[in-house]
């Protein structure tokens, strides 16, 4: 028996659920497959989170910190789990270094991979160097070096954000709306207002979900402040007229087609199943949902609950989620794990 | 080539040619009708700036298009033409010839204001359709509304002589809207009253016409405003990159 609890992914839930174990003086192995903590936020270069507004790097930078600095918590880095067996109480997981970790349970906090435009031909990306992801948008930001279109330097003009690239379309199998893009976008939108204010700025929706407060501090924010201008429209393809990126459509409100030059076009990408899912869900045996997502066994009385008992989930691995859910949801799952683990010590 | 149903197309999307010839081959006739595309080829962006930089259109950049305006609309329910929402839509993403295609009926507004209190976003849609109103004669799409005509009047006179004359209103209004002096409600209301004899107020009616009373001291005061909307009419004849005189 061990009374330790193993996380797997170092992203906003995993160093929330290691930072709350370790507050009450658990010890915690956290493993991360990649060579720096921090997820999406930091991999990806996020520049000011939505909502706080905080820069990515303070933010998530501080959360990191904290949980490098603890030694109630053995970070593993460049390092996964490659077998894992055993019951509530006593987990062991055999890491890639050849090492093993021993576990009175575990929580996979193993987060999404955003939806690579690729998979959107007809939409420019990898075809017309000034096609850009919101990913890419938010590095220029966040490098500092400011909002320019890739092939030649230049600060765009006009700039047409699509949204829903990678979400809410049954054509590539995701049906699923990603939660964060519309406000993502609302907030690159006013980014790029601010930093260019002679740059129009074009939101091409079908719907807009600034769910909750963001409605006011991103998506009418966005209108009242800064001018963003929201056409009801999904874009048939993006070409370009050598100069130019044509971007091809019906407005839907005038019900007239559009053909519209733009200098930059950006796809606010959505949140895909993290491409480990499949091999996750073998190694843990926990079931995905149907959308290939990590399954939650359990919505009301155990949080973060998988179908493995004494294996807890928590953030985007279960859907897609904002960072200050999963954060909550880090912290739940740590609960539920110490929940488990006292139960496996009492029966012992 | 023919086509059947041209009901269904704008009348100037309507290309047909007398005689024509394509690669040697006579099409006229039946087989010369063609239909010109009504692709949205860009965006005026400067149009939005311009009705917002008129009083009553600042706050357009906020609609959302719910609708709630033309759901409120009491022209609207007359006129199913008449719809704030769509024009308000094509002011915002500068689709200037969609908007102009409707400048004979946006005066329409009777300023009842249901759509104010209707506008979740206080979009002010009135204030817009009075505001884009004002720009399509600025800009000469339209003739002054008989409303336009109507204020002029009103408040030249008043701003000259800092009185208000219904007898020069109406002679003014009739005149500017080319209407004739002698309405027959006019007529009828004139025939009423003088069965009274109201010696008295004929007699002030005529002195008024034509002596024209003034308030007292009233020059400073009419100088002041003068200078005023010389300055508010210039910043809007500037915002809409007209010259700064009046032609």
């Amino acid at each position: 028996m061990t009374d330790q609890v193993l996380i797997v992914g170092g992203g906003p839930a995993g160093l929330a659920a290691a930072h709350a174990l370790a507050s009450i003086g658990r010890k915690v192995t956290l493993v991360e497959k990649t060579e720096l903590l921090g997820g999406a936020p930091i991999h990806s270069g996020y520049a000011k989170l939505v909502p706080s507004g905080e820069w990515a790097s303070d933010a998530i930078g501080g959360m990191v910190k904290r949980v490098a600095q603890n030694r109630l918590i053995e970070v593993k880095l460049n390092t996964t789990v490659k077998k894992f067996a055993g019951a509530p109480g006593d987990f062991r997981a055999t890491l890639s270094d050849g090492s093993e970790a021993r576990a009175g349970a575990t929580l996979l906090t193993t987060g999404f991979t955003h939806f690579d435009s690729l998979n959107k031909p007809e939409w420019g990306f990898g075809t017309f160097p000034d096609v850009v992801t919101t990913t890419q948008v938010e590095q220029m930001i966040s490098s500092k070096q400011g909002v320019r279109c890739p092939s030649d330097g230049r600060k765009p003009k006009r700039v047409a954000i699509l949204l829903c690239v990678g979400s809410r379309d049954r054509q590539i199998g995701r049906e699923w709306c990603s939660k964060i893009c519309c406000s993502v976008s609302a907030n690159l939108a006013m980014e790029i207002r601010e930093e260019l204010p002679d740059c129009h700025v074009y939101v091409y929706y079908m719907d807009i979900r600034t769910f909750g407060l963001l409605e006011t501090k991103f998506y009418w924010r966005s209108q009242e402040e800064f001018k963003v201008k929201y056409i009801k429209a999904r874009i048939a393809e993006v070409t370009s007229n050598g100069q130019q990126l044509i971007v091809k459509g019906e407005d839907t409100l005038v019900k007239r087609p559009i053909t519209i030059p733009f200098d930059m076009v950006v796809h606010a990408i959505g949140m895909d199943p993290n491409v480990d899912n499949m091999l996750l869900s073998s190694i843990f045996d926990v079931k995905l949902e149907p959308h290939g997502f990590i399954d939650r066994a359990n919505t009301y009385g155990v949080m973060g609950a998988t179908s493995r008992p004494g294996v807890f989930v928590a953030g985007a691995a279960t859907g897609p989620e904002t960072i200050d859910d999963s954060i909550a949801q880090g912290h739940a799952a740590a609960m539920s794990a110490l929940g488990a683990l006292n139960l496996a010590m009492a029966a012992e | 080539m023919p086509i059947h149903e041209k009901h269904l197309i704008r009348p100037e999307n309507l290309i047909e040619h007398e005689k024509l010839v394509i690669d040697g081959v006579d099409v006229s006739g039946h087989w010369s009708t063609f239909i010109a595309p009504r692709v949205v080829t860009d965006y005026n962006e400067a149009l939005q700036d311009e009705i917002a930089a008129l009083p009553g259109g600042e706050n357009i950049h906020r609609c959302w298009q719910c609708g709630s305006c033309t759901n409120a609309c009491t022209v609207n329910a007359v006129n199913p033409d008449f719809n704030p929402r769509y024009w308000i839509y094509l002011i915002r993403m500068g689709m200037e010839s969609e908007l102009l295609r409707d400048k004979d009926i946006i005066w329409q507004c009777v300023s009842c204001n249901k759509c104010t209190y209707a506008c979740p976003r206080d979009v002010v849609p009135e204030g817009v359709m009075k505001a884009t109103a004002h720009w399509l004669e600025l800009k000469g799409h339209t003739k002054p509304s008989p409303s336009t005509v109507f204020d002029e009047v009103f408040s030249d006179q008043v701003i000259e002589t800092g009185l208000m004359e219904e007898s020069r209103t109406v002679r003014g209004f009739f005149a500017g809207t080319g209407q004739a002096l002698m309405q027959d409600w006019l007529l009828a209301m004139v025939r009423a009253m003088l069965v009274h004899l109201p010696v008295k107020w004929l007699m002030h009616l005529g002195l008024t016409t034509v002596f024209q009373p003034r308030t007292k001291n009233w020059s400073r005061a009419r100088d002041a405003i003068k200078d005023y909307v010389a300055e508010q009419q210039a910043e809007q004849r500037k915002a809409l990159g007209l010259s700064a005189q009046e032609h």
